[in-house]
């Protein structure tokens, strides 16, 4: 390979490979959108009736009575938060599946056959990402909580800032690292995955995930800024606000969302392809 | 030497019209975003045949295949390009953070130093960030040549700093002379039948003023803007062979 940037433009290339599990994958998104969206009117709907009862009794809401919720609505939302969090997990474990190919070097997209592999797969993906991030959240909570002055917990959040950075970087080579040997040991074996990081090249390595976050941001940025048209079109057209929006948010699930998580996973397995050479 | 540069690269981007509409149209498209990676991509293919080549008057246009591959390496033009960019930036940053602790004839004073100091780093910083896109190119596109320091100014050593900022200059004279006379000529065509217009009614003379405006931008845009594009990438491409 000449450049490492050629692995970005295979990444762009690969989705294309197979349209049908691309929108298999963007399915998932679609619902996903759908239900937050969902989710998001609901929510609304708690708040509106919250503060209605704050207006008209002249009382706060720790005051509400359980009885005076409205209970149906936060059922609904707790349930709803739950299907998307299952279904966010089938993606995760669709995309431990493409780090797999792309690290094999396989030109065609995983299949959707096996459903609870993928769901063991994703609760694995899920597990390594809450991991990796747990350390910069504690300091981001204990500067919320102990920093009581603005500077202090401006300090403090500065330092989790740094913190979510360093562990993304981490995080990229050790779901590869675990994805390849198959065994989530190896997400926490950190000598193995700086290991790889250095044969690779620091400074290549975090030019590389950079490069490519760079690229993602401007898909996503160009995408979002057609898709703002659309909304602006659809709204005019359809006189219900919320399906205006829904529509759009299932577009970008179906064919945005599938395409930029392909590709940002397939790139990351061939980084580390190129790392173990 | 220069001359011969600047022939080549004038006839080089002559050869297809049909190149120079199609770069247009993405241009047009260009409020979207990705069209102007696309756009620095095709001018970075353009820098890539030259370096490659030699002044011969027979290499081809780039083609438009591999979208996405053009889309990639316009993304790399364009962050070689803000990297660099970014030194003269901070510098005149510096200058004027400094300045306003200053009072007011120590102030204009450091300022004015700043900018002269801020417009040389700057040309050096446009002529490295040049350089090193097309030794990317000599490289097969290794992301990191385009900053290799040593090198570069090596290689711009070789071909004389002198010559190169001669050939800058010609090519922004070139550039402002082509666009100019150009529009200047569509302008005064439609001048001429404007006031002929007038002879027939008030309204065809205005009619004909805006269709003449309108035929300006648009061979503005179709034809002399990418022309120009592909002539300067062209021209920078060649001056990167001339080292010995």
């Amino acid at each position: 390979m000449a450049s490492i940037t050629d692995c970005v433009v295979e990444g762009l290339k690969y989705p294309f490979n197979d349209i049908k599990k691309l929108l298999g994958l963007g399915v998932l998104f679609a619902l996903i959108s759908a239900l937050s969206t969902f989710i998001s009117t609901q929510s609304f709907e708690v708040s509106t009736i919250t503060m209605n009862f704050v207006e008209n009794a002249n009382g706060t809401v720790s005051q509400m009575a359980s009885s005076q919720l409205p209970t149906g609505n936060i059922y609904l939302i707790i349930g709803l938060s739950v299907l998307s969090f299952i279904v966010s997990l089938f993606i995760l474990g669709y995309q431990y599946d493409i780090v797999k190919f792309a690290i094999d070097k396989k030109p065609e997209l995983p299949g959707f056959n096996d459903v609870i592999d993928l769901f063991v797969k994703g609760i694995k993906y899920f597990i390594v990402v809450v991991a990796y991030n747990v350390i910069p959240m504690i300091v981001l909570f204990a500067g919320m909580v102990f920093g009581g002055d603005v500077s202090v917990m401006m300090v403090f959040i500065l330092i989790s800032v740094v913190l979510f950075i360093i562990a993304y970087f981490l995080l990229v080579m050790a779901i590869n690292n675990m994805v390849a040997h198959d065994s989530i040991k190896k997400a926490f074996d950190f000598k193995e995955i700086t290991d790889n990081i250095a044969n690779f090249g620091w400074g290549k390595y975090v030019g590389i995930i950079i490069f490519t976050v760079i690229v993602y941001v401007i898909i996503m940025v160009a995408v979002s800024f057609v898709l703002s048209f659309i909304t602006v079109a659809l709204s005019i057209a359809i006189p219900n606000q919320i399906i205006a929006i829904s529509i759009v948010a299932i577009i970008e699930g179906l064919f945005i969302d599938s395409y930029a998580s392909i590709f940002f996973n397939r790139v990351c397995g061939s980084i580390y392809r190129e790392s173990i050479k | 030497m220069i001359l011969e540069i600047y022939k080549d690269a004038l006839e080089y981007s002559a050869k297809d019209w049909k190149t120079l509409v199609l770069l247009g149209v993405i241009c047009l498209f260009s409020f979207l975003l990705l069209p102007i990676f696309l756009i620095a991509g095709y001018n970075y293919r353009v820098v890539s045949n030259a370096v490659h080549g030699i002044i011969n008057g027979r290499d081809p246009l780039p083609g438009f295949d591999d979208l996405v591959d053009m889309f990639v390496d316009g993304v790399k033009v364009v962050i070689v390009q803000i990297a660099y960019l970014i030194v003269p930036v901070i510098l005149f940053l510096i200058f004027a953070f400094i300045a306003t602790y200053l009072n007011d004839m120590a102030a204009v004073v450091l300022v004015i130093i700043g900018s002269l100091i801020t417009l040389v780093v700057g040309v050096i910083a446009y002529l490295m960030s040049q350089m090193g896109l097309c030794h990317m190119a000599y490289n097969e596109g290794v992301f990191s040549k385009a900053f290799e320091l040593r090198e570069i100014k090596e290689i711009i050593d070789e071909i004389g700093w002198f010559k190169c900022i001669l050939t800058y200059c010609g090519l922004i004279i070139i550039t402002f002379v082509i666009s100019t006379v150009v529009s200047t000529i569509i302008g005064a065509v439609f001048t001429v039948f404007g006031f002929s217009g007038l002879l027939f009614s008030a309204e065809a003379a205005s009619g004909i003023f805006i269709f003449g405006m309108l035929v300006n931008w648009l061979i503005s845009l179709f034809i002399v803007g990418p022309y120009l594009g592909i002539f300067n990438s062209r021209s920078i491409g060649l001056l990167y062979t001339m080292q010995i």
